[in-house]
């Protein structure tokens, strides 16, 4: 409680002095593969249920085209996200069809995914304020929508990592929180299946 | 003769009166002409709750204007907007930018539905409840639970398990593809981003002067904006700006066909007369028409429809004929001839002038139209008034000693001799049989035309943005829509949606884009508590979804009955009128017109209505108790086909009226007054055929005319004497070209009824010109009644 307490402290007095987050530092470190697939374990603690909902599964961000994630325990749930559609399959069985013609925040919500997963702070900042650190090979940063309204929905979401991003947390305002941690990450043409490949 | 002294003053008194009433008329600012179509329906089709419903759709439409401000890049699309909006600032009398979005928006929206959200479902939802089994509720929930990118979602997962709500409000939110981002409204289009200006006029959009402050300053403000920022594009869209370029072209076509009328005719006259004192006369008689037919008009009804006056002002066509005939007399008279004694020597002539035009307007009214019955009116008192000023007032203002250049006069008399003469000879025959074939031909490629549509005349680059604009923000119709009924507000929900389950089918075909009814909001009380005993006996039981899902959870029993009791304390029934205290009513509210007589009504709207789909909905309604189509468009276009049907029998059963009022004075040679007339507008119909143009309302108002001056031509030519002295001839000639010269140039107006009406006039007074001297008796035969000695 005391170290937590003394944390708080720390951090409140290093926040300030951060200013703008070095955002051109973070892009630095940051690789830009192409292809980028990896593993995800997911944490969600949600209001009103005791015990936190955990699952894993691949995941694979290719440049120009978008985000595929593959929840693979508990069960299997594939969502595509793509420049105009959010595709969203239930094992097998296709379970949702999202076009950014019916709803036009689609475009925006893909955009913000494949940033966040990709670490392309540079279109996030047209979003959300920055705050952040970099040094020896690491950043971390929390975003901040600029929005009001949408700062209300999404809540903080913070992001950290090296050379690709590792961690994200997603704290929302009604209560839910999420954890996604990211590993065994491989990048380039190799590190896509082609089971996969062929879900783009 | 005393009554000499005192007819010119009693006019004078008579026309005293008029010019105060209409003075008085025009300043106290009654003088806002009707510019609403459907008070030219007949009186039983008129329906408060159709009126109503259009009032709601269309006026709330025509006070709008929406401005599309578009980049490439979001921010550069904001910067433009704000200078647009600063550059509309100052003036906000004219224009106001609606209120923008503040950030509690969002909340406020949503509060409104937190105690009743269970049972707000979708159409999909609402049909899986009924329809799938408790397991595919526990791979809802549980897809939800795990699912990483749900989106922002507007309730914590345990307010809704099963994801309904959200459904819900995303489906609500796809009823219009504009979105708040940043404070501002958002839409996407191609690579473009939108900012959505939504203005509302604070001036009438019909109203010229309005409309005149009005045009500089959005011209203004959009090149300031496109100025702001690399690309920008703007897209304005709006009623009055329609009707503000209209306006505009008028007043072109005034300045350039006005002017060009005006010099023609003054320059006529000047030949004619040498004198100028003419025409002030004849626009004295026509003046005094028109103030006449404004004041009795104005007591007979109680609004003058804008059509009336329009129609109304082509009266000077008519009135005209009047003056110049009595002016083309006196120029022809002996100088010893007192002006009072010409005057009984051609009132006969004047008389039958007037009777046979007016027959035709007197048959109008008796067509069950209100708007044909105003014009009616006000053309026959119009007609009487100048005639009045002809009779009363022209004998004492004109003397003989003033109108002495006779030079034209004769030339003309010499002229009128030489002119073909229609005959029993072979010549005659041939021309007869030629015309026939004309008319036969031309006849059998007539085609009608009543599509209002036809009418519309917005220069391209406006059409071109309206579309533009209408296919970004995938607008609904205000002009096509359902009109729906019920004895109370549930009644009216439950219908809304049975018209809803049909428009489901059509959504799902891809045939329409969408609908907005105030049932999407507020399910009717018989739905809204069906499903919340489904939910209840499917779902949040002991062995249903909810405790299938606690299990998995590694929850409990006491979770399962505290959530099933957190789910049913919000699904309380929601009403209309709670609905409509919440700000997310605000764009849906037109939409319910409540209480209308002894019923409730409101409207279903549609997006995506084009010419294709127009059959397919009209069908939608069918079979449905208290659901109706409406569809303005095809109304107006069915109105103008009736006004044309009705006022084609008029111009018929006008010349067989006319025909038996001539004969008492012409006997055997009534045809001939009659023939000029009715062959000329043989020839304008043959003409309109060969050339293509559909027939519409506007080409029968102008035969109309046609038929009451061809015949006073007619009439006039019958009355020359056997001392032709040509001046019959030389008035038909003055009327005529002055008609050519006023009306037939309107046949250059881009305007298309003003087109249709002008070419209509151009083809027939022409030819009745040309005609009617070959109708002449021939001076054998020639010794008329009351004829000049």
């Amino acid at each position: 409680m005391k170290r937590k307490a003394i944390a708080v402290c720390l951090s409140l007095m290093v926040w300030p002095l951060l200013g703008a987050a070095p955002v051109a530092e973070i892009q630095a470190i940051l690789a830009k593969p192409k292809v980028l697939c990896g593993r995800f374990d997911q944490t969600k603690q949600l209001a009103g249920l005791k015990n936190p909902l955990r699952s894993s599964g691949r995941f694979c961000v290719v440049a120009d085209k978008g985000v595929l994630w593959r929840s693979l325990q508990p069960f299997a749930n594939t969502v595509r996200l793509t420049r105009d559609e959010i595709v969203q399959w239930h094992g097998e069985r296709l379970a949702m069809r999202l076009n950014a013609k019916q709803e036009p925040t689609v475009r925006l919500i893909n955009t913000l995914l494949f940033s966040m997963l990709a670490g392309d702070l540079g279109q996030l900042e047209k979003y959300f304020d920055v705050e952040g650190v970099a040094g020896d090979g690491a950043w971390s940063v929390k975003l901040k929508a600029r929005d009001a309204g949408v700062a209300k929905v999404i809540g903080a979401i913070a992001l950290d990592g090296g050379v690709y991003v590792k961690n994200i947390a997603i704290d929302e305002a009604k209560g839910d929180r999420t954890r996604i941690v990211f590993s065994a990450i491989q990048t380039g043409e190799q590190a896509i299946t082609s089971e996969e490949a062929a879900l783009f | 003769m005393s009554w000499r002294r005192w007819v010119p003053w009693f006019w004078a008194v008579v026309v005293a009166a008029v010019s105060f009433h209409a003075g008085i008329l025009w300043w106290h600012d009654r003088l806002v002409p009707d510019t609403d179509i459907l008070a030219l329906l007949p009186a039983q089709q008129r329906d408060p709750a159709r009126q109503r419903a259009l009032a709601q759709m269309v006026e709330a439409a025509q006070q709008r204007v929406i401005v599309l401000i578009g980049a490439a890049d979001w921010d550069d699309a904001r910067n433009a907007a704000a200078v647009y909006r600063k550059n509309l600032a100052p003036y906000g009398h004219l224009l106001r930018a609606a209120d923008g979005i503040s950030d509690h928006t969002e909340s406020d929206w949503l509060a409104a539905f937190k105690n009743h959200r269970l049972t707000l479902l979708t159409s999909e939802d609402d049909a899986a409840l009924r329809g799938q089994a408790p397991s595919y509720w526990l791979d809802r929930a549980l897809a939800k639970l795990y699912s990483p990118f749900a989106g922002p979602q507007p309730l914590a997962w345990r307010d809704d398990p099963f994801g309904w709500f959200n459904n819900w409000v995303l489906a609500r939110a796809q009823e219009t593809p504009v979105r708040p981002r940043a404070g501002e409204l958002f839409v996407s289009a191609g690579e473009r981003h939108y900012v959505v200006l939504p203005l509302t006029l604070q001036v009438p959009a019909f109203a010229v002067a309005g409309q005149q402050a009005l045009m500089p300053v959005l011209e203004q403000a959009r090149q300031a904006a496109q100025q702001a920022a690399q690309r920008v594009e703007i897209i304005q869209g709006g009623v009055v700006l329609h009707a503000a370029a209209a306006a505009a072209q008028a007043q072109r076509e005034m300045s350039t066909i006005g002017i060009g009328s005006l010099t023609g005719i003054l320059l006529l006259i000047w030949i004619t007369f040498r004198s100028f004192k003419p025409i002030a006369l004849v626009a004295l008689s026509i003046a005094v028409g028109c103030l006449g037919a404004l004041s009795i008009a104005s007591l007979v009804f109680e609004r003058i429809h804008l059509i009336t006056l329009v129609f109304g002002a082509s009266l000077i066509g008519v009135a005209q004929d009047y003056g110049i005939y009595f002016l083309c007399k006196r120029l022809g008279a002996n100088e010893q001839l007192d002006s009072w004694r010409l005057l009984r020597h051609i009132l006969p002539a004047l008389i039958l002038t007037l009777v046979t035009t007016l027959i035709g307007y007197f048959s109008l009214v008796l067509t069950p139209f209100p708007g044909l019955r105003q014009m009616a009116l006000f053309s026959a008192v119009g007609l009487i008034f100048a005639w009045f000023t002809v009779v009363f007032w022209f004998p004492t203002l004109v003397h003989a000693s003033k109108l002495k250049n006779r030079a034209v006069a004769e030339r003309y008399g010499r002229g009128a001799t030489r002119w073909p003469r229609f005959a029993k000879n072979r010549r005659s025959l041939g021309a007869a049989l030629a015309f026939a074939g004309l008319a036969g031909f031309g006849g059998s490629r007539l085609t009608v035309q009543d599509d209002i549509r036809s009418l519309q005349n917005s220069p391209k680059p406006l059409l071109d943005d309206q579309l533009k604009l209408g296919k970004i923000l995938d607008l609904a119709s205000p002009v096509q829509f359902f009109l729906l009924r019920g004895a109370d507000a549930e009644a009216l929900l439950q219908r809304e949606e049975a018209v809803k389950r049909r428009l489901d089918l059509l959504v799902q075909q891809k045939q329409i884009g969408g609908y907005h009814a105030i049932a999407n909001w507020v399910p009717s009380a018989r739905i809204q508590q069906s499903r919340r005993q489904l939910i209840d006996k499917l779902l949040l039981q002991k062995d249903g979804a909810l405790a299938a899902l606690a299990a998995k959870l590694g929850e409990g029993q006491s979770w399962v009955s505290g959530a099933r009791t957190r789910l049913l304390a919000a699904a309380t029934p929601l009403t209309v009128e709670e609905f409509f205290q919440s700000p997310a009513s605000e764009p849906w509210r037109h939409l319910w017109l409540g209480r209308v007589g002894d019923q409730y009504a409101s409207i279903v709207a549609l997006r995506g209505v084009n010419r294709s789909n127009l059959t397919l909905l009209r069908q939608t309604a069918s079979g449905l108790e208290g659901v109706e189509w409406v569809d303005q468009v095809s109304e107006i276009s069915a109105l103008l086909a009736d006004y044309r049907y009705y006022m084609g029998w008029v111009v018929l059963l006008s010349c067989v009226a006319v025909f038996v009022l001539l004969y008492p004075r012409y006997r055997q040679s009534s045809w001939r007054a009659l023939a000029p007339a009715a062959l000329a507008m043989l020839l304008a119909l043959a003409l309109l055929g060969i050339v293509g143009q559909g027939l519409q309302l506007f080409h029968l108002l102008a035969l109309m005319l046609l038929l009451g001056i061809g015949v006073d031509y007619g009439i006039f030519l019958q009355e020359q004497g056997s001392h032709d002295d040509g001046t019959a001839w030389l008035a038909v000639t003055v009327s005529a070209v002055s008609t050519l010269l006023s009306f037939g140039l309107l046949g250059f107006s881009q305007t298309p009824a003003l087109r249709a009406f002008g070419l209509t006039m151009a083809i027939g007074i022409g030819a009745v010109a040309l005609i009617a001297p070959c109708f002449r008796r021939a001076t054998a035969d020639a010794q008329p009644p009351g004829s000049l000695g």
